[in-house]
């Protein structure tokens, strides 16, 4: 198998990777029907899994799970959340040669085997689906030809595609049909089926293809969602202690304040967050965030690049082969940080003071979504692909880490985003450890405003809103908040 | 004279910017208990937290506390909402999701929540066991928080309360989804404390109440004002005769199916513990019915079952509307027939959407409005609110209200499509006693022409007369099934074992 992205000419790959349409919902009208009365068959029951048959079954479909032996009879958890919640479950041979659509969600890691054990079971002209298409582009799986392949891929962790359904609503999903697999031309009304049926049309849909969804998905994850957010979380609460802020106050401050700051960013774009700031504030954010992105622009370009010539994947995947020795050291690393390991001390802090306080957060957030953003769309990548993989879900991630700190995140996050977030983390660090000896807990830790007499000079906070508000990702964002208005926000201590 | 123990002068009180309170004295004395009453939103709860001192109030309020008592020297304050968050510090639910086996160890036991109670107020763990066993709540000690229904949160409040002891106890709408039994124990409990030294501020339109309550009062138009006992009665209620929107009471087209609900041996079970079982019940297409039993007897699972809410759904032998269920139909199907009020539903629903889009999401069967209605059901939203007289709170966030009237708009949710099927679990939780009798003479109404009912309260005096059949469950078994003239014979003499 070789990675597929690479067999195409360069013709066929931008063609691939400007695939990007923002769907009708009167695209949406056919409802489930195109899957009513068939046989879907998910392979897999763990978050994305459970949640998503959970939709799909109170949409009207025909449920049920194919688990492996060894899941089924160790009664594994994936075992008793489908029971437990009434599914039909049973082994390969028995589900699979009925199945009309066969739904791979088992880790990425074990989609080549997952396919290979799979696919010689599944009945002509069935339907495989996927969450995401790394085992299809990178790995290049190859499909039997009489098999539809499409992707159904909600934009949120499975809890939340499972909470946003039984509100009446949905999470943004993006869906596709691989252009090497539909032999009926059937793929794409299936994939409408599918994600009416799980609720992702109420919340706006991305038409999309394999390439451009993999390809975005990872430099989003790897570069501003979990990788910055890594190394900005740490420097802040590291640079907090060494300037003698307590250091339970810090911890609260770094593992609440990216979450608080980015429900700014979901409701009104980066100048939304921004304008959460005082003047003054915002003018230092905007310089030091303009030096940020100045000084972690190679990095980005770095990451992409090696996305995009299939280098980080087969990095990636050599590592698997070598039982994850990199990735597991680096999870222990990520617990034992100071961090990770000092709880969030007992004190208030009320809103507005996570912005007050933790203007430096603000900077990072701007410069790499901003960042991550334009180093996609210079790649090829269409800018609604690349505001989904970038601003849009920077707050979900942020809640994460409210929860749990790092280690939590990198629990939730697949073992991709996780191999990606380290890499970027070990490299970023170094990078940036002059401008974090600038630093001081004016800008972390302690209220910016303090001491100042809140003046500022007009037409330089005018130019400042100027550039803010005419950046693409802002512009584009506006435009695909308003199919998402509902997005509830996010209540946390 | 001793100094009172309360003293209260010239208070001013806001909420939400607007005054409820102008220069109010108050004095309680020793050995005094107060019953509050008043209309809903006319205060009780600004007062109480006033007096509680929690936040966002301010005024002169002095509280001396009896340094010879054995009490803790403070207020207690139970709140008319409950609240709780999982594990993790979030309180991000959805109503549904008590019914999710996968989603029960995300939140704390009862059993931890108490410990971690009484190890912060120093309480001995061995004194609770009395209070959980006179409100029925033992048993309940290793469920956790997501599994409870509100009934059980508010007894899990009133527990820890009454464990407290502390020498102030405000007590706001303490019985609000209490069944009987439950409250007639709650008012010895209350007694039991008033004897031994607690003094309390009950906050309550009830009539039944414990027999320590020695003063009344209630608010009027920014006033408190001292009744007598028997003063406090309100059987002369004017109900006005606002006509009924006539949008709600055009006659539905005849369904084709002759039952609205069949069930045949339906149980619901989580793991060893078995909540419905062997459910048998028949409702046919325009019945009305009250559906009622103990707190735990499995009323709201059951409903559940009939809403689309619950995962076991598909595993049992019941017929909706003419289908069986998991034939193919999807939920959203189902909610569109079914107008649903329910203490959960109002609990979970998202507090920042403004009353209008809560009406209007009712079209919807969504908790908060995901799209644009259009013009008929605008208008008919408006109208409704005109007749739930909500004007003025149109815009008005949810969480901005008080929970009397966040109720009304609830309410006027439930019913804004003419639903075949109205499903109301104590829909009047929160109301006062006009409010109450108006709503249920709308229920009246709108049952006229057809309408399917389903009704969930603990009082007779307190149900619409359209009733006709009574459902009874105990201990997640039919108890008994009867027309209503047989209806309150053995109505909940049920007890705690
Ligand atoms: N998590 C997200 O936020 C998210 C969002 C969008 C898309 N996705 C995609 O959704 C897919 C599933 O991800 P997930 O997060 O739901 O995974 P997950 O929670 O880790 O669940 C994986 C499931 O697959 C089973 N499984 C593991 N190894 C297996 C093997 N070798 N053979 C067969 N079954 C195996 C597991 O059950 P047993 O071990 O008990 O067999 C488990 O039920 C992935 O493609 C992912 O990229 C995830």
């Amino acid at each position: 198998m070789s990675n597929y992205f690479n067999t195409l000419p360069l013709r066929e790959q931008l063609n691939q990777l400007g695939v990007c349409d923002f769907m009708d919902s009167a695209e949406f009208l056919d409802g489930v029907n195109v899957l009513k009365g068939k046989k879907l068959v998910i392979v897999g029951c763990g978050a994305q899994g459970l949640n998503q048959g959970l939709n799909l079954r109170d949409s009207g479909l025909d449920v049920s799970y194919a688990l492996r032996k060894e899941a089924i009879e160790g009664k594994r958890d994936s075992w008793k959340n489908a029971t437990e919640n009434n599914f039909t479950v049973g082994t390969y041979e028995e589900l699979i040669p009925n199945a009309d659509v066969v739904i791979n969600l088992t880790p990425d890691k074990q989609h080549t085997s997952v396919v290979n054990a799979v696919m010689p079971l599944m009945k002509k002209g069935a339907t495989l689906l996927y969450s995401h298409g790394f085992n299809i582009v990178e790995e290049g799986m190859q499909i039997r030809k009489d098999i539809t392949v499409i992707m159904v891929a909600p934009k949120c962790p499975g809890s939340e595609v499972r909470a946003e359904y039984v509100r009446g609503f949905g999470v943004p999903t993006l869906i596709a049909v691989h252009p090497e697999n539909d032999p009926d031309g059937k793929g794409l009304a299936q994939a409408k089926a599918y994600c009416v049926g799980t609720g992702g049309h109420r919340a706006g849909v991305l038409k999309s293809s394999f390439v451009a969804e993999v390809k975005s998905d990872l430099m989003g994850e790897q570069t501003i969602l979990c990788g910055l957010l890594q190394t900005g979380s740490i420097l802040s609460f590291d640079k907090m202690v060494e300037k003698g802020i307590d250091a339970g106050y810090a911890s609260k401050l770094v593992q609440y304040g990216v979450e608080v700051i980015t429900e700014a960013l979901k409701h009104g774009g980066v100048s939304g967050m921004m304008d959460r700031l005082s003047n003054p504030a915002k003018v230092k954010a905007f310089e030091i965030s303009e030096e940020l992105k100045d000084i972690m622009r190679p990095l980005f370009q770095k990451h992409q690049d090696d996305i995009m010539s299939g280098e980080f994947s087969s990095t990636m995947m050599a590592d698997w082969a070598n039982g994850d020795k990199n990735l597991l050291a680096w999870r222990a690393e990520t617990g034992e940080t100071a961090f990770e390991k000092t709880p969030a001390g007992d004190v208030k802090i009320a809103e507005q003071e996570y912005f007050d306080n933790y203007t430096l957060m603000v900077a990072f957030v701007r410069a790499g979504v901003e960042l991550a953003f334009e180093t996609m769309v210079q790649a090829g990548i269409k800018p609604e692909s690349a505001y989904y993989e970038s601003l849009h879900e920077t707050p979900l991630i942020a809640n994460t880490i409210a929860r749990k700190k790092l280690f939590e995140m990198n629990r939730v996050i697949s073992d991709t985003a996780e191999y990606g977030c380290y890499l970027f983390d070990q490299a970023c660090k170094p990078l940036l450890a002059d401008f974090m000896t600038k630093v001081d807990t004016d800008l972390v830790g302690k209220n910016f405003n303090e001491g100042k007499d809140g003046g500022v000079d007009n037409r330089t906070l005018i130019a400042i809103n100027e550039v803010l508000r005419s950046h693409q990702v802002e512009v584009v964002g506006a435009e695909l908040r308003k199919a998402m208005t509902a997005m509830k926000t996010i209540k946390t201590a | 004279m001793s100094k009172p123990v309360v003293h209260i002068a010239n208070l001013s009180l806001k909420y939400q910017h607007k005054p409820v309170f102008q220069g109010l004295n108050w004095t309680i004395n020793r050995y005094e208990h107060w019953l509050i009453c008043g209309t809903s939103g006319s205060g009780k709860t600004s007062l109480a937290k006033a007096i509680a001192g929690l936040p966002h109030s301010y005024g002169n309020i002095e509280i001396a506390f009896n340094p010879d008592s054995d009490l803790p020297a403070t207020v207690h304050y139970v709140a008319n909402w409950f609240q709780f968050k999982d594990l993790e510090g979030q309180s991000n639910f959805y109503y549904q999701q008590r019914y999710n086996k996968q989603s029960a160890e995300t939140t704390a036991t009862v059993k931890a929540e108490l410990e971690s109670f009484g190890k912060k107020h120093a309480l001995q763990l061995n004194e609770v066991e009395s209070i959980l066993a006179a409100l029925g709540f033992s048993e309940l000690k290793d469920s956790t928080l997501i599994q409870l229904s509100s009934g059980e949160h508010k007894k899990l409040q009133l527990v820890k309360a009454l464990w407290l002891k502390p020498q102030l106890l405000i007590l706001d709408l303490p019985y609000n989804g209490l069944d009987t039994l439950s409250r007639k124990n709650l008012n010895t409990l209350l007694e039991e404390v008033s004897n031994a030294g607690t003094q309390l501020i009950l906050i309550s339109n009830e009539t039944e109440l414990p027999s320590c309550i020695n003063r009344n009062a209630e608010i009027k138009e920014g006033k408190l004002v001292e009744v007598s006992a028997d003063e406090r009665s309100w059987n002369e209620i004017e109900v006005s005769d606002k006509a009924v929107p006539t949008f709600l009471t055009e006659a539905a087209p005849t369904p084709s199916y002759s039952e609205i609900i069949r069930m045949i041996d339906v149980n619901i079970s989580y793991g060893e513990k078995h909540v419905l079982k062997n459910i048998n019940w028949e409702v046919k297409t325009g019945e009305k019915w009250v559906l009622q039993g103990h707190n735990g007897s499995g009323k709201s699972t059951l409903l559940s079952l009939i809403c689309g809410d619950h995962p076991q759904a598909y595993a049992n032998n019941f017929h909706l509307f003419g289908n069986k269920r998991g034939s193919g139909e999807s939920i959203w199907e189902i909610k569109e027939r079914i107008g649903l009020i329910s203490p959960e539903l109002h609990w979970y629903f998202d507090p920042s959407a403004t009353v209008w889009q809560s009406i209007v999401s009712g079209f919807y069967d969504s908790s908060g409005l995901f799209c644009d209605p259009g013009y008929s059901k605008k208008a008919q939203t408006d109208e409704l609110i005109s007749y739930f007289g909500l004007d003025e709170y149109k815009n008005t966030l949810m969480n901005e209200l008080p929970l009397g009237k966040q109720r009304l708009a609830l309410l006027a949710r439930t019913i804004v499509k003419n639903p075949e099927l109205l499903i109301l679990d104590e829909p009047c939780q929160g109301l006062d006693q006009q409010q109450t009798k108006h709503f249920n003479r709308l229920v009246d109404e709108l049952c006229k022409n057809g309408t399917t009912l389903i009704y969930v309260g603990h009082f007779e005096s307190q149900l619409p007369n359209c009733i006709e059949h009574r459902i009874l469950l105990e201990n997640g078994a039919v108890k008994s099934v009867g027309t209503t003239i047989e209806r309150f014979e053995s109505v909940e003499n049920f007890e705690y074992n």
